[in-house]
């Protein structure tokens, strides 16, 4: 949290940038001087989210680990590109040699990607990527369609599915057109079809990001559906108000609840048993690859990772070591 | 149902007449008008979805009508003040987060605290949601009063400095801590829809409008809304009361927040979000006018009960969620239309 407000961030960059071009140089986050100092910039989707907070220790990491310079932005907490073009452009006036970026809009992004690799900066992407890919090294992204796959799995084997039994599920979501929302929903649909043919997803409804919202949601379901087998949280914001309305309606247990995302609070809640399973991602591990991929690709001219990689899913249940808990937990430093 | 304002206003009559005009007014008063609404909507929710008709339903309504009313009522004294506060939504995160936190990292109670143990923890969480609310409402008066900044840009930007606030202090993740979830649950769930939480809430409403419509420095509210310089001359201490104003509108949204946490168990940062408007909506839904110095509390009570059974029953009869904003709208558009219309009648 070094730039709580986007202006101070802004101004910021604009102060380095003036530091730069006036022949001093400026030392970021992380990194040892290397004998070739390598700066990365890496330009984030929202402070505020859980996720980046994970992403941000992974690439500090590997930035410490290969004696990088992290140069770490972002807004404080709108996910848009509006905020974040600015960003980009405030970044790469500071001149580095490498930008990671998570695109918050595929087209809207394009004209900072080729302004970037015109300036002989390398490129990746990261979670989220722009149209054109043709000119980036590497996009390093979580597989949602494979999250909704696993959390139908996950939910099915709480329910205690049986060929010929007819259940009911229900779908909180965040939005209608958040893009990860439509993956998860459509791995969680296309599962359900092919192998849950019992199970009917009988309503969905949308939190816009408020627990409040989620929690009011599923409390109007548990009236219109007494016999509720199920619910799927699409996200972090959906769990925790899942969670609660299942908890202050003393059903817990008796109404399967799978979430998604490895909030730090919704983790413990696997032990207690309110989550039969929370989906996470691997934020941390997407950004180390990245900023390893861009090492070896500066240094040696060449990379062994893909032009594409899809990191998969995990399931996180009371079968998960504590270990594997904390790995994938979304921790902040 | 008398409006006070009004009265003020409506030339002297003989008091036979008076009274023909009162009874009048009960008759098409906001109150009278949002509760025939209210069991309008009641019954068309029934006939679509039989199972809306239930005490879990109530249960489902008034435990989402608990932190918006806390709000909307101190929206109300704010906009009948002749101001506005946009930082409400945010104070309900905020407060929920400083208290989550204050629980979680002082007095280092987690989420497997829960039932009469958390109770010691929830006291002190109340009292610090409070706390953060109330200073988030001097700081508005301070910017309103002393800087003179316009009540809409002042709260613009405390609610921006609140939000910023609380994403630092959580992180952006929910800061989970202990919990009585019993505390907001219904007495019973096939006959009484009340929790402890909402019967906090409701004295609390009760004596605000109380304060608001019987005692005298409550009613200088109205004054200052119709004409501040008028007040000022009748020797009310203008930015005194508004001082009070703002602090109550923080001190209810504090109260919000410490609800908001005891429904989640956590204090989330985006717990608030656009709840401003959502009280704004009720409090003119309510037929408190926005340009100040008119306003019942009941209606805006009632008010937000009508926001929550659209919610309700949208989901309940499986709706797209977008028609809700939209009904909402429709309702906002036709309580003030009605509010002019009734006006011009009572002129002419």
């Amino acid at each position: 949290m070094k730039t709580p407000f986007r202006t101070v961030a802004v101004v910021g960059a604009l102060a380095a940038a003036s530091i730069a071009i006036t022949g001093c140089t400026t030392t970021e986050t992380g990194g040892e001087p290397a004998v070739e100092e390598i700066s990365i910039a890496f330009v984030m989707g929202a402070e505020s989210d859980p996720f980046f907070q994970a992403m941000k220790v992974g690439a500090e990491e590997e930035a410490a680990a290969q004696g990088v310079e992290l140069i770490w932005q972002g807004d404080p907490a709108n996910y848009s590109a509006e905020t974040q073009i600015p960003i980009v452009d405030a970044v790469l006036a500071q001149q580095p040699d490498a930008l990671v970026l998570i695109p918050t809009d595929p087209v809207a992004l394009q004209a900072s990607v080729d302004k970037a690799i015109a300036a002989g900066i390398v490129v990746a992407n990261v979670d989220t990527r722009v149209d054109d890919l043709s000119n980036v090294l590497t996009f390093i992204t979580g597989d949602n369609t494979d999250g909704g796959a696993k959390a139908a799995d996950a939910l099915a084997a709480k329910i205690g599915y049986e060929e010929g039994g007819s259940y009911e599920v229900v779908v909180g979501l965040t939005s209608p057109t958040a893009t990860t929302n439509v993956g998860r929903l459509d791995g969680f649909t296309a599962q359900i079809e092919a192998e849950y043919p019992g199970i009917a997803i009988v309503d969905v409804a949308y939190s816009e990001s408020n627990p409040e919202k989620a929690a009011t949601n599923v409390n109007n379901w548990l009236t219109k559906y007494p016999g509720l087998d199920g619910i799927f949280a699409i996200d972090g914001t959906n769990a925790s108000g899942a969670a609660a309305a299942l908890e202050a309606k003393g059903l817990v247990g008796t109404v399967g609840l799978v979430g998604y995302d490895a909030y730090p609070d919704n983790v413990a809640k696997i032990e207690s048993g309110i989550f039969t399973a929370l989906i996470a991602q691997d934020p941390a591990e997407e950004a180390r690859l990245a900023i390893r991929t861009i090492v070896e690709f500066i240094r040696n001219g060449s990379t062994s990772t893909p032009a594409e990689v899809v990191i998969p899913n995990v399931t996180l249940d009371a079968n998960t070591s504590a270990a594997d808990l904390a790995k994938y937990t979304y921790v902040a430093n | 149902m008398t409006d006070s304002s009004q009265a003020i206003s409506v030339t002297p009559t003989p008091a036979a007449s008076a009274r023909k005009m009162r009874a009048f007014d009960a008759l098409t008063s906001q109150s009278s008008l949002l509760l025939g609404v209210l069991v309008i909507l009641i019954i068309v929710f029934t006939i679509l979805e039989p199972k809306f008709f239930s005490v879990a339903t109530a249960s489902n309504i008034l435990t989402d009508w608990g932190s918006i009313v806390l709000i909307a009522v101190g929206q109300a004294f704010v906009i009948i003040s002749g101001g506005i506060d946009l930082s409400v939504g945010a104070v309900i995160g905020l407060s929920g987060v400083v208290a989550a936190w204050t629980m979680a990292s002082v007095l280092g109670l987690d989420q497997t605290v829960k039932g009469q143990d958390a109770w010691g923890g929830l006291l002190v969480g109340a009292a610090v949601s409070i706390g953060v609310g109330l200073l988030v409402g001097l700081i508005n008066a301070f910017l309103i009063n002393v800087l003179k900044i316009v009540p809409f840009i002042a709260t613009l930007s405390t609610m921006g400095a609140a939000l910023g606030l609380s994403v630092v202090i959580s992180q952006g993740a929910p800061i989970g801590s202990a919990n009585d979830f019993a505390l907001i649950s219904s007495f019973s769930p096939q006959w009484n829809p009340l929790s402890p939480a909402l019967v906090v809430v409701i004295v609390v409403v009760t004596v605000l409008g109380l304060y608001l419509h019987k005692a005298r420095v409550g009613l200088y509210t109205y004054a200052i809304g119709s004409n501040a310089f008028a007040a000022r001359a009748a020797g009310i201490n203008v930015a005194r009361h508004l001082t009070w104003v703002y602090a109550v509108s923080g001190a209810l949204a504090g109260l919000a927040g410490i609800y908001v946490y005891i429904r989640l168990g956590a204090g989330s940062p985006s717990s608030g979000t656009g709840r401003e408007l959502d009280a704004i909506a009720a409090v003119v839904i309510g037929g408190v006018s926005l340009m100040g110095g008119i306003g019942r509390l009941s209606g805006v009570v009632i008010g937000a009960l009508i926001l929550f059974t659209v919610q309700s029953g949208l989901i309940m009869i499986g709706v797209e969620p977008d028609w809700k904003k939209v009904v909402v709208a429709v309702l906002i558009a036709a309580a003030v239309a009605a509010q002019v219309l009734r006006k011009s009648d009572g002129r002419s």
